[in-house]
């Protein structure tokens, strides 16, 4: 990432565009240089950063065209790519969205209102929660869910990376520059990342993997000391000593100012047809928000794309 | 070389060009042991020559101004418009990475009078308040969700006489962030009271709710 970054501007909004995203990430940011590109107006809300998960990655390696690029830059790609055909992005969290007449209105926690012909829900998701004892207690005194946030709070300290995915894999090959060393638990007996993943966590001295275990409780005073770990097999249970717990043990979509208002599957991902379109007419769904299959960068600008052509030629 | 990329000088500038009104002081406050003093001394002047709007005054933090600031830790940036008023609104640490841009934001804000860029309903809140509220808000560079955090309590310092926020560089002032317990951000700590914190970046209306509840 830049020593600077220049972050959003902050240029006031109009209270109607002829299409309406919410979320800033890969999904949200595609449909935006769609519209553009097809002569309508734009604007991306988004409450954090421009660019969305993608921002918390450590390297990108599956993006076409780009062998291996940092998270963040290609975060700031899209970002620049969309508000060089005149996408405007303004930061607050989407609160609430309606529909009214012919037109869809967003509600802005800064007490704004904004009104699109067409609105494309492009919230992704977030960490999914453990649901362990401890875990709540000791947020933010030892628990975290972003490695790129917090991973040098935890310099030269012993952490427990908890998960065996894409995401685990990677972030635990990140902090293992800044950290002592990573005890990485996974349930399942094997890591399900990307074998190129796998091989770096299993090659780095740093890091000890322990599979076929589930975190039992995690354990601390004022802040987390450590993680009682079971095996799945003997139900022998084993205490590692940690100051830091990184969770990524996968996703949950965000789409709760949404419910009731679009339909979703029992998980809360939301449920469209092959136009990205969803129930409620001129109201889409893209990237990893969608029930899907893969949940991935190249999807979720794929959904973005997908959504726009159709929403221009059927609302405009 | 510069700190800055070409690109994005090219873009603050017009930006500023567009968004300034009016005079925006940066105070700047340094001393001998820091390490990344120098550095956000360098980053300043190349601020400083993006706008002619943009007035930048360097102080050691033991110096008369100083005191009158109440400066704590160095590197130390408050922002004030041409009256050098307090309003509340500074940085301990360099605001790099991602905070840049909180800096930024703040200077447009200033920039046009330093208004709060919050919704009226949280403005009257804030101004109703009878007790001082101090928002201590724990950062790091890398933290995409910290900068939403930052401005919320810049911008609550700007509505209310009350309220301060301040911006901590969690992993420069390291001892502090230990004292705080501070283990993920942003870490919103209320009247510097350890035990009386939040974790995370709030919408507008939930975060005034646990500034308003921490600080009772
Ligand atoms: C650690 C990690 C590593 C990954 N590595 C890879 C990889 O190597 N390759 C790959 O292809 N994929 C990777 N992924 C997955 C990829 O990041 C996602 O599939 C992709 O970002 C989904 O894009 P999206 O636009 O649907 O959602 P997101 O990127 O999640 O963006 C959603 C945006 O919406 C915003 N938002 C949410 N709610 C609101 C609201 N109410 N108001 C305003 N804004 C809101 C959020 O702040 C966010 O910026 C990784 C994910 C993680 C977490």
């Amino acid at each position: 990432m830049n020593v600077f970054e220049i972050g959003g501007s902050g240029a006031d909004i109009k209270d109607y565009y002829d299409i309406v995203i919410v979320g800033g990430g890969p999904a949200g940011l595609t449909a935006a240089i769609y519209a553009r590109r097809a002569g309508l107006s734009a604007l991306v809300i988004e409450k954090a950063i421009e660019g969305g998960a993608v921002t918390q990655t450590h390297v990108v390696e599956n993006w076409p065209g780009e062998i291996s690029i940092e998270g963040q830059a290609l975060a700031q790609k899209f970002a620049d790519h969309a508000r060089h055909f005149g996408a405007e992005i303004h930061y607050a969290f989407a609160q609430k969205a309606y529909v009214e007449g012919d037109y869809k209105v967003v509600e802005l926690d800064d007490g704004r209102k904004v009104k699109g012909r067409v609105l494309i829900i492009a919230t992704g998701t977030e960490p999914r929660k453990l649901g362990v004892p401890g875990e709540a207690e000791f947020r933010g005194r030892g628990v975290t869910y972003c490695a790129a946030c917090d991973g040098y709070l935890f310099k030269d300290k012993d952490v427990v990376v908890v998960g065996g995915g894409d995401s685990a894999c990677d972030e635990s090959h990140f902090l293992a520059k800044i950290v002592k060393s990573i005890t990485m638990v996974q349930n399942l007996p094997y890591l399900t990342a990307a074998k190129v993943l796998q091989e770096r966590v299993l090659n780095n001295p740093k890091i000890r993997v322990i599979t076929n275990h589930v975190v039992k409780e995690i354990r601390g005073t004022n802040k987390v000391d450590e993680v009682v770990i079971v095996n799945n097999d003997t139900n022998e249970e084993q205490v590692i000593k940690a100051e830091g717990v990184f969770i990524y043990v996968g996703l949950a979509p965000k789409t709760e100012i949404f419910r009731g208002f679009v339909q979703m599957n029992e998980y809360g991902y939301i449920l469209t047809d092959e136009n990205m379109e969803t129930n409620v007419p001129g109201v889409y769904a893209v990237g990893d928000i969608r029930v899907k299959n893969l949940r991935q960068i190249v999807t979720a600008a794929a959904d973005g794309a997908i959504a726009v052509e159709h929403a221009a030629k059927k609302y405009f | 070389m510069g700190l800055l990329a070409e690109k994005d000088r090219r873009y603050l500038q017009d930006l500023f060009s567009k968004e300034l009104q009016n005079e925006v002081k940066l105070l700047f406050f340094y001393d001998e042991n820091c390490e990344y003093c120098d550095l956000e001394s360098q980053l300043l002047d190349e601020v400083k020559e993006l706008s002619n709007k943009i007035i930048v005054e360097k102080y050691h933090k033991n110096s008369e101004k100083g005191a009158e600031y109440k400066v704590e830790y160095a590197p130390a940036l408050i922002l004030t418009l041409n009256d050098g008023k307090d309003r509340g609104v500074r940085f301990y640490g360099i605001p790099s990475g991602h905070e840049f841009g909180t800096l930024i934001q703040d200077i447009v804000t200033f920039g046009k009078g330093a208004k709060p860029q919050l919704s009226d309903d949280t403005i009257k809140k804030l101004q109703s308040l009878d007790r001082p509220v101090k928002i201590s808000v724990f950062v790091t560079p890398t933290c995409p969700y910290c900068p939403r955090a930052a401005l919320t309590a810049h911008n609550m310092a700007l509505a209310s006489d009350m309220v301060s926020a301040e911006v901590i560089e969690a992993n420069e002032f390291y001892d502090l962030s230990e004292e705080f317990g501070v283990s993920s951000v942003p870490h919103i700590a209320i009247n510097r009271n350890p035990d009386r914190y939040f974790i995370g970046a709030y919408p507008e209306p939930q975060f005034l709710q646990q500034v308003l509840e921490l600080s009772k």
